[in-house]
């Protein structure tokens, strides 16, 4: 499990976010995370309060967004999810192109 | 109580990371010197491939090492052996390098002089494939113990990598791991990776290994 070392270098981005838009307090972060990313969106939760400890994080909310992995079939072009369909097309191809689902955005910061 | 604002930010949290990598890429290339990042499963023969590299090399080009497998120094001390530069950077029980950890390997390594260096990450299939250190180039070991299906269980490190060395073919009897299969395998993931069956102990077959280098190392300069 990684999430740790890679929530800890997202506290810092936020923090210099915050401070460049002259916060007194983060109130929230939203994370957006790829259905198959290399995080995983219960581990980042988990981590969390030991990332924010002793930062201007410490009481701020953590959101994530799921973004879906698509794929679109090399085949017959059709977009299809790569997770509920197992990296196969319904026209019984496995070779596609992956369109989305890598994703770990720091979407947006909410301050005051 | 002021109002809360709302600030877009919309950057990808790799972005720092991916940019840290491009500049360390770019100060190697002028400074001529070839890192390669190597990755593996634990036990896999990072250290032993190293070790047998570094004593067929060592007398053509300069050779250091960026020691990150685990936090104790036992392969470090292995690679001092040889009479190379050897580094160990504490990684926190970390499960991937990062550019940052590969900045600090170079600044405490102190790179001047040196031709080829070798980063040899955590023992790890999955984290590492996700996060570019800065090495010019990336390769990866398999041995022949672990199965020739690794490739269809870990896509995403062989979409990386630009050489797997395939190791302990002196076991191969053993096992049942099949390289044709293997190679299929890959390079359908892959056509572009180059495969080179090994024995890092008995230092076989690695001709075409120190060949590979010898030409990274070469076009780095020109
Ligand atoms: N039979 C055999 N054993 C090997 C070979 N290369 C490495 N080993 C053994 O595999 C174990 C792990 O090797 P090491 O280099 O420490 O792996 P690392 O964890 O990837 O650095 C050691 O006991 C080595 O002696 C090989 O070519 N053949
Ligand atoms: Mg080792
Ligand atoms: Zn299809």
């Amino acid at each position: 499990m990684h999430e740790l070392g890679i929530m800890i270098e997202v506290v810092k981005q936020v923090e210099e976010a915050a401070r460049e838009n002259q916060a007194e307090k983060v109130e929230k972060i939203v994370l957006q995370i790829g259905e198959i990313a290399s995080v995983i969106p219960h581990y980042v939760e988990a981590v969390f309060p030991a990332a924010v400890y002793n930062t201007m994080l410490e009481d701020t909310i953590l959101e994530i967004e799921i973004i879906p992995a698509n794929g679109r079939c090399l085949k017959c072009g059709k977009v299809f999810s790569l997770v509920t369909q197992n990296g196969i097309c319904t026209c019984g191809s496995e070779d596609f192109e992956e369109l989305t689902g890598r994703e770990f955005i720091l979407k947006e910061i909410q301050i005051s | 109580m002021s109002a809360i604002r709302v600030i877009e930010i919309k950057k990808g949290i790799y972005e720092q990371n991916d940019k840290k990598a491009e500049e360390i890429r770019k100060e190697l290339k002028s400074k001529g010197l070839f890192l390669l990042n190597l990755m593996s499963s634990p036990g896999s023969g990072k250290t032993t491939t190293l070790v047998s590299t570094i004593n067929q090399l060592k007398g053509e080009m300069e050779i250091g090492i960026i020691e990150a497998d685990i936090d104790s120094d036992v392969d470090a001390r292995t690679i001092d052996k040889t009479g190379v530069k050897v580094i160990q950077l504490h990684t926190g029980g970390m499960c991937h390098l990062d550019a940052e950890m590969t900045r600090q390997g170079i600044e405490a390594l102190d790179v001047e002089g040196l031709d080829f260096m070798v980063l040899e990450n955590i023992g790890n299939l999955v984290c590492p494939a996700g996060f570019d250190t800065g090495a010019t180039k990336n390769a990866m070991i398999i041995s022949i113990p672990e199965g020739h299906d690794k490739p269809l269980k870990y896509p995403a490190m062989f979409k990386v990598v630009d050489v797997v060395l395939v190791n302990k073919i002196d076991a191969m009897e053993y096992f049942d791991f099949d390289l044709d299969l293997f190679t299929a395998y890959v390079h359908k993931i892959n056509p572009e990776i180059q495969i080179i069956p090994i024995s890092a102990k008995n230092a076989q077959g690695m001709e075409p290994w120190f060949d590979w280098i010898r030409e990274q190392v070469a076009q780095q300069k020109a």
